[in-house]
């Protein structure tokens, strides 16, 4: 039986005007979906998933990057990391677009932000800091500095980090570095739980599914390398998943934990399921390297997107195994 | 008056027949005269009362004797000559069976038989007299009287009669099923067609070498000549399989533990005569399944019996080729089985490397016989023991060596592939200091069956088999049912892990492909540029991938750099190892013929035939026009246009009616449209929109100049010398081109050219070059117009004919035989289509 193709994007969203490096969905509760998109020249752009238009351009990180896209709370207020060395927090609560609060983060690496809620107004932020291999861990919305994570090895430049916290204990945070190698660190002691070599290259991303203690990272080699953390936190390297071709911007896990989607240098979005890493589909629309992926949080399973942010300055939007 | 003791007794002995020949002819009298039924019985019963197994009568066995000896025959003949006569409808039917037909059925069964047959032969028919005969025949024949029939002349002493008897009676029993045919057409008793016939009369065979068996174990003389004769003549006529399917069986389990059994079959073997061994012999080999069977059934009759010697060492091997891998198994497998055979095996595998490697039987012969003789030399190579191979080893290897260049030579694929798979084994299984050949070929069907020769087959299972005698069926049955529970348990396997994974569908992710760095060329400049100077192999398949399609985009510019762009195509090798380069490359070249023909056609015609090119060059120069004369003569596909061209008159029309003075004609069309009732089913298409052939005026270019200097032999290329495979493949462009130049103005004067050329090499002696001639006269004989075609082949029309005809009855190449048909038929049509009164009386 042949396999059907793989299905054409749902639509496309152009007129960012330059590479789009992040992508945020804001889609839960009653208000008008929407989409944050990050530029490469420090521009963040609200697309209106209803009208397919950008509302808003918001203007913060003074031509620096744009990195990393969040929202706390609600869709009012976001927070975006820009190369500029700053996180800004916005207010966009009834058309308005000021920037709240910024945190001075002296980063100047390409290292994506992390956040995780600790309670009802809480959050712990972890941002790459300004010696190359730290990791610095805040309190929002208060900016109290909790712990600066510094890796005693020769690891180099930190270059992703996830937060996570398993209930009944303390936050945990998993930092991917320059030399290839994971480190999970305990954040409450300050100390590295175990630390694994997954590449020979630099990890481009990482993603980590909390439930499942099984994590994925990519790099700028022919292979995905996927792993798990066992009860003391070891981490365990698994099977390596091979690409076709190299390089990995991006990986996102989506949270019904059924499928994973990495973003491609070779301009293609690749599909896989979550639990055996079967490759599924190869989405080819982009005619550049795709650097951010998204997965919606529409209330209903069924309207959750995939969005696919690219060098070509285009995103593209797909409706991809949400059926049932 | 005193006589001696003996001459009293034969004086007695002579009165008895006297007596005997009085009564005999009062029967017959009163059958004659006699119109009372009382009567009528009493003699009948007085003639059953002479046959020998009426316990009640007063008859002595002399008189039995003579009355079988003197007057059975006669007195046959006579009620068949009466058996309309009023007597017989007097009598009741079951009188008449008993007393009429028991005559028959009781007496001595060869007389009877040859009566029956007699009878049946000149009796009228359709008629109750003929039925009535038949149906007795049939009784005849259904009991079992033919095994009484051939055991009364098996036994001791058999009657001596004249051979002229024994050959009538022989002829008899096996033509039966023919005789009854010819006489009763569609009445014919199924019971007499060769299908039931010839199994009932290996029956009966096996029930007289039965007795046989059991005579010799009581220490009575048995004669088998008459028994082999029947077995040799039913054979010689054909029926070999239908006989051996019985006898073969029965055989190999008889003969699997009994020695006398054994010894009778020797003996059936070695009396058959000599001119009927041979389909005795081929019959066996092909019923019986393994080799030991036929060596227990055979014994060495093979060192016994020349004829015998030859069919299994020669004629079976070497001389015919029908026959299937398994008989080849048991002949060879025979051969080696017994100490005394065994020379013979080496000769056979002598005679096998000489057939397999002789240069001329690879040119000549067919290849279903090479692959028959590979067959059988690989087989006769597997039965060596290790000894043996040392001692051949240097036959051998010569065989290996000559034998894969003459099949290397070849320029017919299978042939090289059979050469090339016969080598490697000889070599692994000659194992010269551990070194083998190993070939890079295909591997299929054939070539595995080839090589699966080597192994013996499973030795375990057959024997049981064979003594079992059972039908294949019932022992196959557990074993399917067996393979097909295995295959849900492992199924079931995978589904569940399927199942485990998330059930999410993959899509279709063939097109997910390596990514190549660089940006394709975009100007054709640029790739020329590339393929001159650049070094960079990303860059050169690039370009290569791209040079096509640059080709048909931008036809001014590919006119301006055809012939040097083709030259660079030409010359360019594989360097990189690029994927496809071969079909990339031709493509390319192909586009460029295309777009601008008469300048490249011209450059590569003459490249042809220069200097310092390799074979595949060539051949490549011939693909590249042959595929662009195709594409040129096929008409430009192009479908925006043709859709629209369905319906512009009817728009028009009722657009503007009556303005435009040409209208008036489709107002009338449209109403002979409206009014005309339409026989043909189906959506009426629109009519194929007429374009040029683009092939027509560049045909000659294409075309003559490769004639121009085939026989102008140089250092490297000598077209009619060794390079025959350009020659074929030449010879094979040119009819290509003749083909495609149907309706063409230019074609009557191709076809002459191409006629002369090939007239000159029809009998060459590859057959890869036969081919392509019979290829290109078909063609001719197709694309070119019949009227000159006969001016043409006028004064050789006879002598083409006779060609065609005897490549089509002697070629050993099929696809030549059947091209050679296929050209005589176009022939007669062209003939008789394009006709005028002087060819009709030439074609008769």
């Amino acid at each position: 039986m042949m396999a059907p193709p793989a299905p054409p994007p749902l639509y496309t969203l152009r007129g960012a005007g330059s590479p789009l490096n992040a992508l945020h969905f804001s889609c839960y509760g009653g208000h008008t979906p929407l989409l944050f998109s990050g530029s490469c020249q420090g521009s963040v752009n609200v697309w209106n998933l209803i009208t397919r238009r950008a509302e808003k351009v918001l203007d913060g990180h003074s031509g620096g990057s744009v990195i990393w896209l969040n929202t706390l709370h609600s869709k009012d207020a976001l927070i975006s990391q820009g190369r500029d060395m700053r996180v800004c927090q916005w207010d966009l609560a009834e058309g308005r677009s000021d920037v709240t609060d910024t945190v001075w983060t002296g980063s100047v690496g390409f290292c994506r932000c992390s956040l995780l809620e600790m309670g009802p107004g809480t959050w712990l932020l972890a941002h790459p800091g300004e010696a190359m291999e730290e990791v610095k861990i805040i309190e929002m919305p208060s900016k109290r500095p909790v712990c600066s994570l510094i890796p005693e090895g020769k690891l180099g430049m930190v270059m992703c980090i996830k937060l996570w916290q398993d209930p009944g204990s303390g936050p945990l945070l998993l930092a991917g570095y320059e030399d290839g190698s994971l480190a999970v660190w305990d954040v409450s002691q300050r100390s590295v739980l175990s630390c694994a070599s997954a590449h020979p290259e630099p990890v481009m991303c990482l993603d980590f599914d909390p439930a499942g203690k099984r994590g994925v990272s990519g790099s700028s080699e022919k292979s995905l390398a996927s792993w798990s953390l066992d009860g003391q936190h070891r981490l365990q390297l698994r099977n390596a998943v091979a690409l076709v071709n190299p390089g990995i911007s991006q990986l996102c896990i989506r949270g019904d934990r059924k499928i994973v989607a990495s973003a491609g240098w070779d301009h293609r979005v690749r599909v896989f399921g979550w639990k055996k890493l079967r490759p599924l589909a190869v989405l080819q629309h982009h005619t550049d390297m795709v650097l951010s992926l998204a997965f919606s949080n529409h209330k209903d399973p069924r309207d959750r997107l995939l969005a696919a942010g690219s060098k070509d300055q285009r995103i593209s939007l797909w409706s991809i195994y949400n059926q049932d | 008056m005193h006589l001696p003791r003996q001459v009293l007794y034969k004086m007695q002995a002579l009165t008895q027949d006297v007596d005997v020949r009085i009564s005999v002819g009062q029967c017959i009298r009163t059958l004659t005269s006699s119109k009372e039924k009382e009567e009528v019985t009493k003699a009948l019963q007085k003639l059953a009362s002479y046959l020998n197994d009426q316990p009640q009568s007063r008859i002595t066995s002399a008189q039995q004797e003579e009355f079988s000896r003197a007057h059975y025959t006669r007195t046959l003949q006579f009620l068949i000559s009466n058996i309309n006569a009023d007597w017989l409808q007097h009598i009741t039917a079951a009188q008449r069976t008993e007393l009429w037909d028991g005559l028959f059925l009781r007496g001595p069964p060869d007389q009877a038989l040859l009566v029956l047959m007699d009878g049946i032969g000149t009796v009228r028919g359709p008629s109750a007299a003929l039925d009535h005969l038949v149906s007795i025949l049939e009784r005849f024949l259904q009991s079992s009287r033919l095994a009484i029939l051939i055991w009364s002349r098996s036994k001791g002493t058999g009657p001596s009669d004249s051979p002229q008897l024994r050959e009538t009676l022989l002829g008899r029993l096996v033509a039966l099923p023919d005789l009854t045919a010819n006489k009763l057409h569609h009445n014919n008793k199924t019971l007499f067609l060769p299908q039931q016939y010839y199994p009932l009369l290996a029956r009966e065979i096996l029930t007289v070498l039965e007795k046989t068996c059991q005579a010799l174990r009581d220490g009575k003389d048995c004669s088998l000549a008459f028994v082999a004769q029947v077995l040799g003549k039913a054979c010689v006529h054909g029926n070999s399989g239908l006989v051996f399917d019985v006898l073969a069986p029965s055989l190999s389990s008889n003969t699997r533990s009994d020695m006398v059994w054994q010894r009778v079959c020797w003996k059936l073997l070695e009396n058959t005569p000599e001119r009927w061994l041979e389909s005795v012999i081929t019959g066996l080999v092909q019923a019986v399944s393994r080799p030991e069977t036929l060596s227990r059934i055979m014994g060495n009759l093979v060192l016994k019996n020349k004829k015998a010697h030859f069919v299994l060492t020669h004629k079976l091997l070497l001389l015919q080729y029908k026959y299937e891998t398994r008989v080849l198994r048991v002949v060879l497998g025979y051969l080696a089985e017994d100490r005394e055979r065994r020379p013979c095996l080496i000769q056979v595998l002598r005679a096998l490397c000489q057939a397999w490697a002789n240069p001329s039987a690879v040119r000549h012969t067919p290849l279903e016989q090479q692959l028959y003789v590979s067959r059988a030399l690989l087989l006769c190579v597997a039965l060596l023991s290790d000894a043996e191979l040392l001692e051949l080893r240097s036959e051998l290897l010569q065989c290996m060596l000559g034998g894969m260049q003459s099949h290397l030579d070849s320029s017919v694929v299978r042939v090289r592939r059979l050469g090339m798979v016969v080598g490697e084994c000889l070599s692994s299984r000659m194992d010269i200091d551990g070194a083998k050949l190993k070939f890079e070929y295909e591997q299929d069907d054939e070539t595995k069956e080839l090589l699966s020769l080597l192994t013996p087959p499973s030795e375990e299972t057959e024997p049981l088999a064979d003594c079992l005698d059972l039908p294949q069926e019932v022992k196959g049955q557990p074993v399917p049912s067996q393979a097909a529970s295995v295959p849900q348990t492992a199924s079931a396997d995978p589904n569940s892990d399927l199942d485990s994974d998330d059930d999410l569908p993959p899509y279709d992710m063939s097109t997910d492909q390596e990514m190549s760095g660089a940006a394709p060329p975009c100007y054709l400049r640029d790739c020329l540029e590339v393929f001159l100077s650049s070094d960079d192999p990303v860059r050169v398949e690039l370009s290569l991938q791209a040079v096509e399609g640059l080709v048909k985009r931008n036809a001014s510019t590919a006119r301006e750099v055809s012939v040097e762009l083709s030259k660079v195509l030409l010359h360019m090798e594989d360097k990189y190892n690029t994927e496809g380069f071969l079909s990339l490359r031709q493509a390319a070249m192909v586009a460029l013929t295309v777009t601008d023909p008469v300048a490249v056609t011209g450059y590569l015609t003459t490249e042809f035939y220069s200097m310092n090119y390799s074979l595949r060059h060539r051949l490549d120069m011939l693909e590249v026009l042959a595929m662009a004369a195709q594409e040129l003569s096929q008409p430009i596909m192009d479908k925006g246009v043709q859709s629209k061209g369905i319906h512009p008159v009817t728009s028009a029309v009722s657009l503007y009616p009556g303005k435009d003075p040409v209208h008036w004609r489709q107002v009338v069309e449209r109403r002979i449209q409206s009014k005309t009732k339409r026989l043909s089913k189906g959506v009426t298409r629109p009519p194929a929109k007429p374009t040029p052939n683009r092939y027509a005026p560049v045909a000659g270019n294409f075309f003559f100049p490769l004639l121009r200097n085939y026989d102008r032999p140089q250092v490297t290329f000598d077209l009619l010398g060794s390079d025959h495979l350009v020659l074929g493949r030449l010879i094979h462009t040119l009819g290509l081109m003749m083909h495609l130049a149907v309706n063409a103005p230019v074609a009557t004067q191709m076809g002459r050219a191409l006629l002369d050329f090939v007239w000159a090499v029809r009998y060459h002696a590859d057959q890869m070059v036969r081919r392509g001639v019979l290829f290109a006269v078909c063609s001719t004989f197709l694309s070119m117009p019949s009227e000159s075609l006969l001016v043409e082949l006028r004064d050789q029309l006879f002598e083409t004919r006779a060609w065609l005809a005897d490549v089509a009855e002697g070629d050993p190449d099929a696809d030549c035989r059947n091209l050679a048909v296929q050209s005589l038929v176009l022939l007669e049509k062209s003939l008789k289509t394009g006709l005028n009164p002087t060819a009709l009386g030439l074609q008769s």
